[in-house]
């Protein structure tokens, strides 16, 4: 309990001033600080502005460490560290419980509405609801009338955005019933906060938010259509998909297989989860992808992120959609008009937690009076679709006023106003000040075994500016931890023990096949960008270097660089780039991203598999990956004034990450099949690059003095310069240099150490085959395995007539071929290559009279 | 009056299609005016799932997917429809005015009415436009009858568009449909019930078939007749009323319903994805409708 010498420094805590004219959670109107918060703004004072600051910068680290982002829809490529206010929200427990039971009731009637809509409709024919307001919105789905789930509740998760408006008393803005998001991230900030300000934390009795998702988890596992132990799936619309930290995040926590829609296939009248040993049904989708574009065969018909036939399903009862098809009619905001009639119907009283008030363009008494006192209000879509957003009309020029005037009237039914109270504020921590801020409190309801359990807590969102009168991601809110403060110290309940230990033997099953191709490609993609950048960096030390080089080995150089990183013409066509001023190529080759072979494409496309794969990756590989994205978006800046000073400088960072990344994979990595595919994916990208180097540099027959020079740049490419030093103590013969290169098997980079690997990895899987005969793969490693032990180094530096070395040509060509046959035929065995649904196209249906 | 109705339909695709789902609109319902007595469907090649489903509307329907390799699908359908009130008992002149009609729509509380308000709205495939109500205002005075205008509207139609298979498809739009005056049975169809939404009424499309009579002294050939599509409207506390715009009638013995909804798309005969293979598809239709004698 605060003193009263203690009293003093609160309140003036880091001088937070209340704002005048709305609702604060600090300060009562009377300008007094609310009892449950002292005891936190006492221990933030004590903390100072330094100390604050600190705890943010370390919050933030913690965050992108965990590869914790929120993607901005329209950005395409970006995605940002989600952003997370050290000061939390406190509730006060007497005050929560209010709050629960609002929030208990009005999951309890969304429910029944929900019910209702897709069966006897009483609400219409009692005249509760005008008919438009359903038959017109686009969220109801009338694929889905009558299918239902097991368990009498069919809205599973409901998530309700509230703000206090200027009265404090909680109001309703919003609610979330397809896939609400945020949960996820409420437990990342917690998990984050409790480690910044792990005193305040503990010594606050704040309620754990544990609970709540083992209700979610209890609730999963009762759905099951299909008996004991079902397979959960978490249904994401991929790594581009705005939350879609929080849906590896989840999976994670849960336990649950993170899928997308070509992860699942529809057989034999049930859903299926492609995986590298065939087919395994799953019984339960909590998903992650709208409404609409679940199933492209009944929904809509364009819709690549869904499931074709997977609304069928659920129709036969095979498979549990949560929340179930078809819910997002209830996200319509002129359902709040109604919802107190529909309460006094269907439960016989008022709710306790009101909405804001809401007109419905569909009503002309309504609209009339909406288009009168537009200033004063927000417009909101009947239903959220791209590129249509709330708009507090005082923000709109005349012209702009106008034009939305003319959009509602041009569609009334599909637009709404309501009530524009600046949400109360609480205290954000922006600019190293402590300033009130419009704030958004998204609750969280779970259906558990006969009534709804409320997660103690929520996601807070907080807007950037105090005259935001919308608060969202989009517009770039940040968000806070919640704290609900209980009356007495709080029981700690883990999620993991919850349930007795289930040892899964072959985790493969669990994992979908697109997983290990992105693993796969991860792998291939980091080596080829990893060995492109070691050419490059071995020819900047070449062209700058103070001796000669001869005018015909730097052609041979950069025509390397070409044939290496495939980037063709390059230096290789005839009109292709100047070999005496090759500056621009060079840089080309590194930095164009939309030059397929450059370094930069390489290291993108290999990003894009770590977000494919993300819930895979320990925070470890989280953080390499953010460096390695941090040193590639610095490259252009570094590499700003040409290849003039020390160029190969700028790459190193690149290549260090990348071995930090491999490192990572050797020792962290579980041996399953997901690491195999990735290590398979490396060794056969490097042996097609080494291969491909000596083909560039080697097969041309040069003069002795120049044929060291080149043989030099191949060691030194390949890391082996100083080996080769050591051990033949002599200059850079070819005959040595290929067997270091080629053949020794204490090399880890010759081509022997590399295919026999290869070879290993795929004797694992060939043991999983039935059949004694050979796989393809097997049979073409062994063949370049075989190829490359009889070579005979001195036979393939031998020159021909033509002046090349055309026995090592064929041959590096040989192994090459092998190789490619081996990658394609692992392709082909594990990976899912069919192509996407398309409709079936009717354009000559002949309905004639 | 019994018929006995054969719709073939067959796809032929230049690759093998691996897998199908498919929702086919091919099972006549029951109406007012018949009843189904019995329908077959086979598919050819067997589908590994398949099930008979009743739609939003009552309409029957179709789910059915094929898990093999196949190069053609073939959709055979054969039903028995008893047409049971062959006869057009009521006056066009009488009931509803087009005022009173529209007066009910909006404020009638019997339980007909307010479904019936569905079919006030825009649909996806129809969106009722100023330049639509336009071309149907002059038909709809206040004091007329409002079945008088619609047969009004019908007739109009008839005489004003060219029926030309060659124009459109299914995927042609209404206002092309207006511009060019020119469509088949389902651009009238949905050119209807577009005027009567953009005045305020109720209408719905409906799907079915007609039996096409042979010219005099010739024998009839197998699989000329064809689906049809035409509309209804609804009149508050007297009930839906048919229109064919296509051959300016009103659907009696000869139009037998499939399925009903508020556009083409509701209705589609069949919808589906296919994976793999397609490419150049080749369609064929076949309808046969046969009047037997009663038994």
């Amino acid at each position: 309990m605060a003193t009263q010498d203690s009293l003093k420094p609160v309140e003036n805590a880091l001088r937070y001033s209340r704002p005048d004219s709305f609702y604060d959670e600090v300060y009562s109107p009377e300008g007094k600080v609310r009892e449950h918060w002292r005891y936190l703004l006492e221990g933030l004072t004590a903390m100072g502005t330094e100390g604050l600051s600190d705890r943010q910068r370390k919050a933030l680290r913690i965050l992108r460490d965990d590869g914790a982002t929120y993607n901005i829809a329209g950005e395409a490529d970006t995605s940002r560290t989600w952003g997370l206010d050290p000061i939390p929200l406190l509730i006060d427990s007497e005050e929560w419980s209010r709050i629960e039971t609002g929030l208990v009731e009005r999951a309890e009637l969304f429910d029944l509405i929900l019910k209702d809509l897709y069966g006897p409709r009483e609400l219409i024919r009692h005249r509760i609801i005008p008919p438009e307001l359903l038959y017109s919105h686009h969220g109801f789905l009338r694929a889905c009338q009558g299918v239902r789930i097991p368990g009498d509740k069919q809205l599973i998760l409901h998530g309700v955005d509230m703000v206090r408006n200027c009265d404090g008393q909680m109001t309703v803005i919003g609610d979330r019933t397809q896939a609400p998001s945020g949960a996820g991230y409420a437990l990342e900030n917690r998990t984050v906060m409790s480690r910044v300000l792990p005193s305040l934390f503990r010594d606050s009795q704040v309620h754990r938010l544990s609970l709540f998702f083992q209700a979610m988890r209890r609730k999963m596992a009762s759905l099951s259509p299909n008996g004991d132990s079902p397979r959960v799936v978490i249904l994401t619309p991929g790594a581009y998909s705005e939350t879609y930290f929080e849906h590896t995040y989840l999976a994670n926590y849960l336990g649950y297989s993170l899928v997308q829609g070509g992860d699942l296939t529809v057989r034999n009248g049930y859903v299926w989860m492609k995986s590298l040993d065939g087919l395994h049904r799953v019984d339960i989708i909590l998903r992650r992808v709208d409404d609409t574009w679940c199933d492209p065969v009944e929904l809509r018909s364009d819709s690549h992120l869904g499931v074709a036939g997977l609304l069928e399903v659920a129709r036969a009862g095979n498979v549990v959609i949560a929340n179930p098809l078809g819910s997002g009619v209830l996200e319509n905001p002129a359902l709040h008009k109604f919802l107190p009639e529909i309460a006094h119907f269907f439960l016989g009283h008022e709710l306790a937690l009101p909405s804001a008030k809401t007109w419905w363009m569909g009503d002309p008494e309504d609209r009339s009076h909406v288009l009168a006192n537009l200033n004063k209000l927000i417009i909101k879509p009947t239903a959220r679709r791209a590129g249509e957003q709330s708009v507090y009309c005082q923000t709109l020029n005349p012209a702009q006023l106008e034009k939305l005037k003319q959009q509602i009237c041009a569609a009334p039914l599909h637009y709404i106003a309501q009530e524009a109270n600046l949400p109360g504020s609480s205290p954000s921590w922006q600019h190293n000040e402590l300033l009130p801020r419009p704030t958004v409190l998204r609750g969280f309801a779970v259906a558990d075994q006969s009534a709804y359990s409320i997660m103690p807590g929520g996601l807070t969102r907080v807007a950037s500016s105090c005259d935001q009168w919308i608060v969202s991601n989009q517009l770039g809110a940040t968000s806070k931890d919640t704290w609900v403060l209980a009356s007495e110290p709080q029981r700690r309940v883990s999620f993991i023990e919850e349930r007795p230990p289930v040892f899964v033997e072959d985790q493969t099953s669990d994992l979908p096949s697109r997983v290990v191709e992105n693993l796969f490609w991860l792998g291939r993609y980091s080596e080829r960008a990893e060995a492109g950048m070691r050419l490059l960096r071995t020819v900047f030390i070449q062209l700058n270097s103070t001796g000669v080089l001869p005018e015909n080995v730097r052609d041979l150089l950069l025509k390397a660089v070409t044939q290496v990183t495939t980037t063709y013409p390059g230096f290789n066509g005839p009109s292709g780039a100047s070999l005496a001023k090759p500056e621009d190529e060079l840089l080309s080759v590194i930095l164009d991203s939309r030059r397929s072979g450059s370094i930069t494409a390489n290291l993108r496309a290999m990003l894009n598999c770590t977000e494919e794969t993300k819930e895979m990756l320990s925070a470890d590989t989280h953080r390499v990956i953010n460096d390695l994205r941090d040193a590639l978006s610095q490259l252009p800046a570094q590499l700003r004034n040409g290849l003039t000073a020390a160029p190969e400088e700028a790459l190193d960072p690149l290549v260090t990450t990348l071995l930090a990344l491999s490192g990572l994979t050797q020792e962290s990595m579980i041996r399953g099949f997901g690491w195999r595919f990735l290590e398979m994916g490396r060794r056969l990208e490097r042996t097609l690059q080494s291969t491909a180097l000596l083909r560039a540099l080697l097969v041309p027959v040069l003069e002795d003095s120049e044929q060291e020079q080149v043989v030099e740049t191949v060691l030194l490419t390949s890391e082996v310069l100083i080996t080769y030093r050591r051990r033949y103590r002599t200059r850079p013969l070819l005959d040595q240099g290929l067997t270091l290169i080629m053949l020794d098997k204490t090399n880890p980079r010759s081509l022997h150490y590399q295919i026999d690997l290869l070879r290993q990895h795929i004797e694992q899987l060939q043991s999983r085959e039935r059949s004694p005969v050979l796989t393809e793969e097997h049979r073409s490693i062994l063949e370049a395995l075989t190829l490359v032990q009889l070579t005979r180094p001195a036979e393939l530096a031998e020159a021909a007539d033509s002046g090349i070395r055309e026995i090592m040509d064929e041959r590096l060509a040989r192994i090459q071929t092998l190789l490619c046959t081996a990658a394609n035929a692992v392709s082909d065995r594990y990976f899912d290559h069919r192509s996407g649904p398309q409709q079936l196209v009717q354009s000559s249906w002949s309905e004639e009279p | 009056m019994i018929y006995r109705i054969r719709h073939l339909t067959k796809y032929e695709y230049a690759n093998p299609v691996s897998l199908c789902y498919n929702r086919a609109h091919l099972l006549p319902r029951d109406t007012q005016r018949q009843q189904c007595l019995s329908t077959q469907i086979r598919i050819t090649p067997t589908p590994v799932y398949s099930v008979r489903r009743e739609d939003f509307y009552a309409n029957l329907y179709y789910y059915f997917s094929i898990q093999e390799p196949h190069s053609s699908l073939q959709i055979d359908v054969t039903s028995q429809i008893k047409i049971i009130q062959p006869t057009l008992n009521f006056d066009l002149d009488l009931g509803n005015s087009c005022a009173r009609a529209l007066e009910l729509t909006r404020s009638a509380v019997d339980e007909e009415t307010l479904l019936a308000r569905e079919f006030c709205l825009d649909s996806p495939m129809i969106r009722a436009t100023d330049v639509i109500r336009e071309y149907a205002a002059p038909s709809f005075s206040e004091d007329r009858p409002l079945l008088s205008a619609v047969r009004e509207l019908t007739t109009r139609i008839y005489t004003d568009f060219k029926y030309d298979p060659g124009f459109s498809n299914v995927a042609t739009p209404l206002h092309a449909v207006l511009e060019h005056r020119r469509g088949v049975c389902q651009d009238f169809a949905h050119l209807a019930i577009a005027c009567l939404r953009s005045l305020g009424f109720a209408a719905r499309y409906v799907s079915g078939y007609l039996e096409t009579l042979p010219p005099p002294g010739q024998q009839k050939l197998i699989g000329s007749d064809a689906s049809h599509a035409w509309f209804a409207v609804y009149s508050p506390g007297e009930g839906w009323f048919e229109f064919d715009p296509t051959n300016d009638n009103m659907p009696a013995e000869q139009h037998i319903t499939t399925a009903i909804g508020r556009d083409y798309g509701d209705v589609t005969p069949l919808r589906g994805v296919i994976f793999d293979g397609g490419g150049s598809q080749k369609l064929s239709v076949s309808v046969d409708v046969a009047a037997l004698p009663d038994t």
